[in-house]
C-alpha cells in the first residue's frame, strides 16, 4: 500500500518536474533564437513544384514578448508594405490603400507556406505551453500546446538540439492533430552578437503538395525600441528604422 | 506640364511590361541573400506602368446613355484604351524625408485623347521622434475603417467601391502625428491634428475657398479594438464630426464599423418636371462591416452603408424621369437645354459615386485555389437596397511574375428601369490590367 502511495506522489511531484523542465528548455529556444528585442533582416523565398521562385525581402524589428513589425524592403510590388502584431492583434498597412487594415494571423500576406503568425512569430514560450518532454537519441521532443484559441497552431512538436538548444524541427498541427506544416531550421550560423542559430528555415505542408517556402536570415542584431513604434500610427514610418 | 509626344508615353509605359514578360522564364538555381540587398540608401525611386483595356457594353435605353450620348450614337460597345505611369520618390536625411507621388494618365476613348499628369502626394515629413511626426504638403490621410466606403474620411476625396484600394490624390494639409503608448487596456493613443488651406489655388475643389479648416482624429486601442474619433470644421464645409472602430473578434472573424455627422448637409435635387430644390438637415451616415476568412482561405467582407446625404429611391426616379423626359425634348425639338439641365445636377450630386441610400457590399475572393500560387478569383456585388438593382463583379488576379500584377474584371449591371444600376449607361465592362511595379 505505501508503494502505491508512494509511487502516486512520486507521479504527482514528477509531472510539475517535466512541465518547468519543457517550460525552462522553450524559454531556452526562445532566447537562442533571438534576443527578446531585436532587429533582424530575412528573406522568404516561395519555391512551386517546376522550380521558380519568388522572393520577398523583410526588415522585422520586434520587443518583448508580444510586439513585433515588419516591413517589405523588395520584390518592388511589396516594397512599403508593413505589418504588426501585438499580442493576438495585426494589421496590414499598404501605402496606396493608406490606412492599417486588420488582418488574420492566418492568412499569408506573401502567399505560399509561411502564413502571417510564421512570419511575425513571437516568442514560443509566451504562445505555448510545453506539455511533455521526450529524449530521442541527441534531441528533445517538446509537445506544446496553444494557450488560447487565438494561437495560429493548437499543437506543436518541436525537435530540439540537446546540445545547441536550438530547434531542429518543428511541426504544426490542429487541435485534432492533423498536420498544417513542417518547419526544418538548417545551417547553423555565427550570425553576431553571441547569436549562433539555424540561419535557414524550410518548410513544406500537406496542403501545398510540391511547395516549398524558405526563410533565410541574414542579420540579428539586439535593439532596444520604444513601445511607440509598434503602433497603427508608425507603421507607415518603419523604414526611418533602419 | 511639357507636351510630350503620344509614342513616347505609350513606349514609355509599356515597355517595362514587356522587359517583365521577358524576364519571366529567367531563374536562378540557387537562392542567396547578399547583404548589400538590404543597404539602405538615402533616396528610393519606384512605382508602376499600367496598360488598361476596357469593353464597355452600352444599354442604349438607359437614362444616363442618353444623357452622355445623346447626340452621337456611338454603337453597341466602346473601347477604351487606358496607360498610367505612377511615379513616387523619397529623399531622407536626418530627422527629415521628403516624399512625391505622381500619376500620368493617358486615355484613348470616343472621346479622343486625353493625358493629365498629376501630384498625388508630395510633402515634407520631419520626424524628432518615434512620438511625433509633423507633415507638410500634399498628402492623402485615409481615415475611417469601411473598405468600400468611408463615410468618416472627411479630408479624403471619396473612394471608389469598385476599386477601394487605387491611390487617390490628396490635399495639401500640415498635419502632426503625437503618439502616446501605455500598460493596461489602453495600448495606444496617438492625437492627428491637420490644417487644411483652402484658397483661390489651394485645395479649391475641397470647399468654399478663404478658409483655413481644421480637423483632427484622436485615435486609441482600448480593449484590443482600434477606436477613432474624427472632426472637420472651419467653414469650408459645415461642421462635421465622425467615430469608427475595428476589432478582431476571432483570429479569423473581424468587425469594423464608422458614423459620421454632417452639420446643416444641403442636398439639391430635382423633380420629374426639372423643378431644382433644395433641402437642409443633418445627415447622418454608417457603416458596419465584417471580414471573415475560413479554414478554405475563402475572404468574405460584407458592408452595410446608411448613406445619410444619399437620395430617396423616389428621388432617385425624379431624376431619371426628367433625363428621359429631357432626352424626349432633344429629339422633338433639336434643343439640348434639358440636357444640359441634367448634365449640371448629375455633377458631383447624382453622378457621385454611390448616391443612394442603402447599399449592401460583399466581395469574397478565394487564395490560391486548386493549389495555383499566386492565383486569386473573387467576386464582388454591390446591391441598392431600396431598388434592389446591383452589380456584379467576378475578377482574376494573377502575381505569379515577381512584380507583374495580372487581373482580368468584368462588370455587369441590373436593374429595372428607374433605378440606380438599371440606368447606368453600361449593361457591362470588361477590363484587362497588366501592372509591373519597378
Amino acid at each position: 500500500m505505501l508503494k502505491i502511495i508512494g509511487f502516486i506522489l512520486t507521479l504527482i511531484i514528477a509531472v510539475p518536474v517535466y512541465a518547468m523542465d519543457g517550460t525552462q528548455l522553450l524559454k531556452e529556444v526562445d532566447r537562442n533564437l533571438n534576443p527578446e528585442s531585436y532587429e533582424s533582416y530575412r528573406k522568404l523565398i516561395n519555391i512551386e513544384p517546376d522550380g521558380r521562385k519568388k522572393e520577398f525581402t523583410l526588415f522585422t524589428v520586434k520587443k518583448g514578448v508580444d510586439k513585433v513589425a515588419f516591413l517589405f524592403l523588395a520584390p518592388a510590388s511589396e516594397k512599403g508594405r508593413s505589418s504588426l502584431r501585438i499580442g493576438d492583434n495585426m494589421w496590414l498597412y499598404i501605402p496606396n490603400v493608406g490606412k492599417p487594415i486588420r488582418t488574420t494571423s492566418l492568412q499569408s500576406i506573401v502567399g505560399g507556406v509561411f502564413n502571417n503568425a510564421d512570419i511575425l512569430q513571437l516568442d514560443y514560450a509566451a504562445e505555448y505551453n510545453a506539455e511533455q518532454i521526450e529524449e530521442t537519441g541527441g534531441e528533445y521532443l517538446l509537445h506544446l500546446k496553444a494557450k488560447t484559441k487565438t494561437v495560429a497552431y493548437d499543437r506543436v512538436k518541436m525537435w530540439v538540439d540537446r546540445n545547441k538548444k536550438v530547434p531542429t524541427k518543428i511541426e504544426c498541427l490542429t487541435e485534432a492533430s492533423m498536420l498544417i506544416k513542417t518547419l526544418y531550421f538548417k545551417e547553423i550560423k555565427d550570425l553576431g552578437g553571441g547569436i549562433v542559430r539555424p540561419s535557414v528555415i524550410e518548410t513544406d505542408s500537406p496542403l501545398y503538395k510540391g511547395y516549398k517556402s524558405v526563410m533565410i536570415l541574414a542579420k540579428i542584431k539586439k535593439r532596444e525600441f520604444k513601445d511607440e513604434v509598434f503602433t497603427l500610427t508608425f507603421m507607415p514610418n518603419l523604414e526611418s528604422l533602419r | 506640364m511639357p507636351k510630350i509626344k503620344r509614342q513616347t508615353v505609350i513606349a514609355a509605359l509599356t515597355f517595362p511590361l514587356f522587359y517583365a514578360l521577358s524576364l519571366s522564364s529567367t531563374y536562378a538555381e540557387e537562392y542567396t541573400f547578399d547583404i548589400s540587398e538590404i543597404e539602405k540608401k538615402p533616396y528610393h525611386i519606384g512605382g508602376y506602368a499600367e496598360l488598361r483595356p476596357v469593353l464597355f457594353g452600352l444599354d442604349r435605353d438607359a437614362s444616363l446613355y442618353k444623357l452622355r450620348f445623346y447626340n452621337r450614337d456611338e454603337g453597341a460597345t466602346l473601347e477604351e484604351y487606358n496607360a498610367a505611369l505612377q511615379l513616387e520618390g523619397s529623399l531622407e536625411k536626418g530627422i527629415s524625408r521628403l516624399f512625391v507621388r505622381t500619376n500620368t494618365g493617358y486615355k484613348k476613348s470616343y472621346l479622343g485623347e486625353d493625358q493629365e499628369t498629376i501630384v498625388y502626394e508630395g510633402y515634407l515629413s520631419l520626424k524628432p521622434s518615434s512620438s511625433l511626426t509633423i507633415d507638410i504638403g500634399k498628402k492623402t490621410l485615409k481615415w475611417g475603417k469601411g473598405y468600400a466606403w468611408n463615410p468618416a474620411a472627411f479630408v479624403d476625396r471619396p473612394k471608389d467601391p469598385d476599386d477601394p484600394e487605387l491611390s487617390l490624390e490628396g490635399f495639401i494639409v500640415a498635419s502632426a502625428d503625437y503618439i502616446k503608448t501605455f500598460q493596461g487596456p489602453l495600448k495606444t493613443l496617438s492625437f492627428t491634428p491637420v490644417l487644411i488651406p483652402v484658397y483661390e489655388h489651394v485645395n479649391n475643389t475641397f470647399g468654399d475657398v478663404n478658409n483655413l479648416n481644421f480637423a483632427g482624429k484622436l485615435y486609441l486601442l482600448l480593449y484590443d479594438t482600434d477606436i477613432d474619433f474624427i472632426i472637420l470644421t472651419g467653414g469650408s464645409k459645415t461642421a462635421r464630426y465622425g467615430a469608427d472602430f475595428s476589432r478582431n473578434i476571432t483570429t479569423n472573424f473581424e468587425i469594423h464599423g464608422e458614423f459620421a455627422v454632417i452639420e446643416d448637409y444641403k442636398k439639391r435635387f430635382i423633380d420629374k418636371s426639372g423643378n431644382i430644390s433644395e433641402k437642409e438637415f443633418d445627415a447622418e451616415s454608417w457603416l458596419a462591416g465584417i471580414r471573415y476568412l475560413t479554414e478554405r482561405e475563402t475572404t468574405y467582407i460584407l458592408e452595410y452603408y446608411r448613406n445619410g446625404a444619399g437620395f430617396t429611391t423616389d428621388e432617385m426616379r425624379d431624376y431619371f424621369s426628367f433625363i428621359n423626359t429631357a432626352y424626349d425634348s432633344y429629339l422633338a425639338s433639336g434643343s439640348d437645354a434639358l440636357i444640359k439641365k441634367g448634365l449640371n445636377i448629375t455633377e458631383g450630386n447624382y453622378g457621385r459615386m454611390n448616391p443612394a441610400r442603402e447599399y449592401l457590399y460583399l466581395r469574397i475572393s478565394q487564395k490560391e485555389p486548386f493549389d495555383i500560387l499566386y492565383f486569386t478569383p473573387s467576386i464582388t456585388g454591390l446591391l441598392n437596397i431600396d431598388d434592389k438593382s446591383y452589380s456584379i463583379s467576378p475578377e482574376a488576379l494573377y502575381t505569379r511574375i515577381t512584380n507583374l500584377e495580372l487581373r482580368l474584371k468584368a462588370t455587369f449591371l441590373a436593374g429595372e428601369r428607374l433605378s440606380e444600376y438599371g440606368e447606368k449607361q453600361n449593361d457591362y465592362r470588361i477590363e484587362f490590367r497588366a501592372r509591373y511595379y519597378f
